[in-house]
């Protein structure tokens, strides 16, 4: 513990919490982004419809949503006047879950739609070739494109643990209740308490890191059985 | 007997035009033609990986599953050469025995490849693991669509011989497009001729390959060999 104090590094309950609430925030956020966006991606490539070249662009605009941006959407929607006021969710859990699934939700779609145009045709056509009927050949489509909805999930999870803009206003960084790594290093830095911002940051590399790792992880185990 | 009335498609500026088309059954078919002639889209309609603008195509009782086509790119599923072969016997709720698939890994010449990740295999061995694939679960009709074009002679004249083999034991109707007119005119029994999306003239090999008097395939035919 004093080698971690000497280097700068604090660790206590507020840091744990903080770092615990980030991680629910983010596999919670990834969870129903996924549970969106990858039908959605897969309904996009799948049916045809009026106004779908439309909607993938605005999808693809929604990629690139400025956090801050839809941190104020959904802040002007939850505030005690706003439409969703009553609901009362403003600075708490839900409303930051809310704001991350309307920044991460579409990069999965997108993604997932790309990822599928570039590949479901032919395993569609393979899977009716072989005499699949339509939910086995679904069920294919997901099987031959699991790997790439995995690198996709934890780009999603990535974006998700890294954002402060948005959560900073719907979740209003409040201690022990919405306070995030990314939200409180920011305040810490104002307080001039680099002692537990650096903690933090330190946590949210390695955090970073391991997803790295794990991607590569992946990557590497599909390498090993491609060249087997 | 197969029998295809009226069959209509147009694709661009392409229109295929099949008046009335009669295949027995049981029976070995040769689809030839120059490219863009229409053979593919004749089997992709058939098949039911394209829909007919009109058109009425009476297969009798046979339904999907007792149909396969293979492609001259197959699609590999990401997976080892043993899994690629189970596919079609696990949506058709077969019995999948161990003998019998390494009996076919061993009949197609890729004997000590059932654990070689199937999409790192080269292109004639992607081929011959399609046929094997698409003849382990018995079909009644195969489509063999020049799946045969980037095997080695040995390998081409092996898969004849496995052709010969069903047809002595549990007779199949293929209809195999190729350009391949060696094998075409040693493997079946009766050759179709397209030119421009239509079937231009049907009959035997001796009929369609040596005999004929239309100019359309002595041109066509003058640009290829028939050997032993």
């Amino acid at each position: 513990m004093q080698f971690w104090t000497s280097m700068g590094i604090e660790i206590n309950q507020e840091i744990i919490d903080i770092i615990l609430l980030t991680m629910k925030l983010g596999i919670v956020s990834t969870f129903i982004s996924a549970l969106l966006g990858v039908p959605f991606g897969m309904f996009l490539e799948r049916v045809d419809f009026f106004g779908k070249k439309v909607i993938i662009r605005i999808n693809r605009t929604l990629m690139g949503f400025p956090p801050v941006v839809a941190g104020l959407a959904v802040y002007l929607l939850l505030m005690r006047r706003g439409p969703l006021g009553r609901w009362e969710l403003l600075f708490t859990f839900p409303a930051m879950v809310i704001v991350q699934t309307l920044i991460i939700a579409p990069i999965i779609s997108g993604m997932v739609y790309t990822s599928c145009k570039n590949m479901a045709p032919q395993i569609r056509n393979f899977a009716i070739s072989m005499g699949a009927d339509r939910w086995q050949t679904f069920l294919l489509v997901i099987k031959e494109l699991k790997n790439d909805i995995y690198f996709i999930l934890i780009t999603g999870f990535g974006r998700s643990i890294s954002e402060v803009g948005a959560v900073m206003i719907v979740g209003g960084n409040i201690k022990y209740k919405t306070r995030t790594m990314t939200t409180a290093i920011s305040l810490m830095r104002n307080k001039g308490d680099f002692g537990e911002a650096i903690t933090l940051g330190f946590v949210l590399l390695i955090i970073s890191f391991i997803i790295q790792c794990f991607v590569d992880f992946l990557r590497r185990y599909e390498e090993n059985v491609e060249n087997n | 007997m197969l029998k295809i009335i009226k069959l209509e498609k147009k694709i661009g500026d392409f229109q295929l035009n099949v008046k009335d088309l009669s295949l027995e059954e049981k029976t070995i078919h040769g689809i030839i033609g120059n490219n863009g002639s229409g053979k593919s889209t004749l089997i992709k309609l058939m098949t039911g990986l394209l829909k007919p603008d009109t058109g009425v195509m009476d297969f009798g009782t046979l339904t999907k599953r007792d149909i396969v086509i293979t492609a001259p790119r197959p699609y590999m599923l990401h997976d080892t050469v043993y899994n690629n072969l189970t596919y079609p016997l696990k949506i058709r709720k077969q019995v999948i025995k161990k003998e019998t698939i390494m009996e076919w890994i061993d009949r197609c010449g890729l004997s000590g490849k059932e654990k070689q990740y199937a999409p790192s295999l080269s292109s004639g061995e992607r081929q011959k693991l399609s046929l094997a694939r698409a003849l382990i679960f018995e079909p009644e009709v195969i489509f063999i669509d020049e799946t045969m074009a980037n095997m080695d002679p040995d390998s081409v004249v092996l898969f004849e011989q496995i052709i010969f083999d069903i047809q002595s034991k549990k007779p199949a109707t293929w209809i195999i497009v190729s350009h391949q007119l060696t094998h075409i005119y040693k493997l079946c029994q009766c050759i179709h001729f397209m030119d421009a999306g239509s079937i231009l003239a049907s009959g035997t090999p001796d009929e369609i390959l040596l005999h004929t008097d239309n100019p359309v395939i002595r041109q066509y035919l003058s640009k290829y060999t028939i050997g032993n």
